[in-house]
C-alpha cells in the first residue's frame, strides 16, 4: 500500500469505543480524508496532542483501494494553534470555520486554494481571536470558491447598475436586486458601499485577513447577507451555529 | 456453525455491545461463560441487573450512586466552599484517587463541544450554576479534559462564574511522572513551560 505524506488541519473528530478517534482532515492535495486512529484517546505515544481539531500536522497514512477511511500511521505536529482554546468566542468561531470548511468543500475544485484560506483563518484567529472581519472574510471566500457567491455589485437578474443607498438581497434569487426586478420588496435591504466593500474583499488574495477594518454598518450588513446566503445554500442549521447561538443566550441572561 | 445454538449466538451479540469487545473476544467470553457454574452465571446476571436497579445520579452532584444524596455529597468531614467540576463520573473517581482534593464535586455528564453542537443545556451546567450560590462557596476547580471540548468547557464556566465573585481555577498542564523530556510532545512541553514553578 502506497504511504500518503501531506500538511493536514484536523477539521473534526469522534471518538470511537474505548480509545479510538475517527478523524477528518483537510489536505492540500488529496482534499478532505477521513480515518480511524486506533488508541489515540489511550497511548498519546503515536499521536499526542496532533489529532486535536485545529491542529495542522504533517500527516502519513495509506488507503485501502476502495475504503472510504484511510489508516494514519503518523502525525507530527506542526502547529497545534494553542492561541484559539484560550478564549471562547475564538475557539468557537475556529469551530464554525472548520465545519463550514467542511460543509461548503467541493471536491471538485482545489483543494489547495481551500486549505490556504482554512490555514490562513485559523492561523489569524490564533494571534488576533475572534472578529466579525475575520469571519465575513471566510464566509465570502469559502462560498466564492465553492461557486456560490451571490451578485452584488449589478442587478442578479437584469444585471443594471445599483442606485446609492439601500439595495434589496435575496438569496433565493441569486443576489442583489434592482428597483424594478423586486429588490424594493425584499425583507433584506444592503447599502450599496456594502456591496461594494464585498465585492472588493473577493479580488482581495484568499489568505489575507490582516488589516481589513470594516466599519459597523458594513459588518453588520455583510453577515446578515452572509447568513441568509448560506441559509440558502446550506442543506442544515450548522452545530457550530447553535453552540455560538446559546453562547449569545446565556450572555445575555 | 455456531448459527445453530441461538441462546449462544445471542449472548456474543450482547457482548459484542461493550466498547472494546468484537466478535472474537466476545466468543471467547461466552465460552468462558459456558463453561461456568449456574451459580455463577446467575451472580454475573444479578450484578448487572442490580446495577441497573439500585444506582442513579445522585440530585445534588450527579456522580452515580445508590443513596440519594451520595456519599461524598453527605461526608461531613468535606470542605463544603470547594468545588471540583468533572465531565465525568470516571473523572471524579481519577481524582478521588489522587487523595489530594477534599473537597465537594459536581459531575457534568461531557463537556461543551462547537462542532457537536453540545451547548450549555445539554449537559448539567445550568444544574452547577445552581448550586453556586454567593458566600457558600471560595472556589471552583475546573478539571475538565484537556481536549478542545474540555478547554471549551473551562472557558465558559470561568465566564460564568467569575462575575458573582468566586475564584475559578484549572488542573495544571505537565509532564507526566515518570516520563522522559525527550518524549513528551511539544504542546505539553509548552504548557509546562508557562507553568512553571519556582522550586523552594
Ligand atoms: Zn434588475
Ligand atoms: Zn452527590
Amino acid at each position: 500500500m502506497k504511504l500518503n505524506v501531506s500538511p493536514a488541519i484536523v477539521l473534526h473528530h469522534t471518538n470511537y469505543g474505548e480509545a479510538d478517534r475517527i478523524v477528518t482532515l483537510l489536505t492540500p492535495d488529496n482534499g478532505r480524508i477521513k480515518g480511524f486512529a486506533r488508541n489515540a484517546r489511550k497511548s498519546r505515544k503515536r499521536f499526542g496532542a496532533a489529532l486535536e481539531t485545529f491542529a495542522e500536522v504533517q500527516l502519513h497514512w495509506t488507503q485501502r483501494p476502495g475504503s472510504g477511511l484511510v489508516t494514519f500511521q503518523e502525525a507530527e505536529l506542526v502547529s497545534l494553534r494553542a492561541g484559539l482554546r484560550t478564549d471562547l468566542d475564538t475557539l468557537a468561531l475556529a469551530g464554525y470555520g472548520c465545519e463550514l470548511t467542511g460543509v461548503l468543500f467541493d471536491e471538485t475544485v482545489g483543494a489547495a486554494e481551500t486549505f490556504s484560506l482554512l490555514k490562513a483563518f485559523l492561523d489569524h484567529l490564533d494571534v488576533n481571536g475572534a472578529s466579525d472581519e475575520a469571519r465575513l472574510l471566510l464566509e465570502l471566500r469559502l462560498l466564492s470558491l465553492s461557486g456560490y457567491v451571490p451578485h452584488l455589485q449589478h442587478c442578479a437578474a437584469c444585471d443594471a447598475d445599483l442606485p446609492a443607498g439601500p439595495v434589496g438581497f435575496s438569496a433565493a434569487r441569486n443576489g442583489s436586486l434592482c428597483e424594478a426586478c423586486g429588490g424594493g420588496r425584499m425583507t433584506l435591504q444592503v447599502d450599496r458601499m456594502t456591496l461594494g466593500t464585498l465585492g472588493r474583499i473577493l479580488q482581495t488574495p484568499l489568505n489575507h485577513f490582516e488589516g481589513f477594518r470594516l466599519s459597523p454598518l458594513t459588518r453588520r450588513e455583510g453577515l446578515a447577507l452572509m447568513a441568509e446566503t448560506l441559509r440558502h445554500h446550506l442543506p442544515s442549521p450548522l452545530k457550530s451555529q447553535s453552540f455560538m447561538t446559546a453562547l449569545d443566550s446565556a450572555d445575555e441572561s | 456453525m455456531l448459527d445453530s445454538i441461538p441462546s449462544f449466538t445471542r449472548l456474543v451479540t450482547e457482548l459484542t455491545k461493550f466498547p472494546g469487545i468484537g466478535s472474537k473476544t466476545a466468543t471467547r467470553l461466552a465460552f468462558f461463560l459456558l463453561r461456568q457454574t449456574s451459580a455463577e452465571a446467575e451472580a454475573l446476571a444479578g450484578a448487572i441487573l442490580d446495577l441497573k436497579r439500585h444506582t442513579r445520579f445522585c440530585s445534588v452532584c450527579y456522580h452515580i450512586t445508590e443513596s440519594d444524596p451520595c456519599q461524598i455529597c453527605t461526608d461531613s468531614a468535606r470542605d463544603d466552599r470547594l468545588l471540583c467540576v468533572v465531565e465525568t463520573p470516571q473523572d471524579l473517581l481519577a481524582v478521588e484517587r489522587s487523595h489530594s482534593f477534599r473537597g465537594r464535586y459536581h459531575v457534568l455528564h461531557g463537556a461543551l463541544s462547537p462542532l457537536d453542537g453540545i451547548g450549555p443545556n445539554d449537559l448539567k451546567i445550568p444544574e452547577l450554576l445552581q448550586r453556586l450560590q454567593p458566600g457558600e462557596i471560595d472556589e471552583v476547580l475546573v478539571a475538565t479534559n484537556f481536549t478542545v471540548e474540555g478547554d471549551a468547557t473551562a472557558l465558559y464556566l470561568a465566564r460564568q462564574i467569575q462575575q458573582s465573585g468566586i475564584r475559578v481555577t484549572r488542573l495544571a498542564y505537565g509532564i507526566p511522572m515518570g516520563s522522559e523530556l525527550e518524549y513528551v510532545d511539544e504542546a505539553t512541553v509548552n504548557r509546562a513551560i508557562e507553568g512553571r514553578r519556582k522550586i523552594d
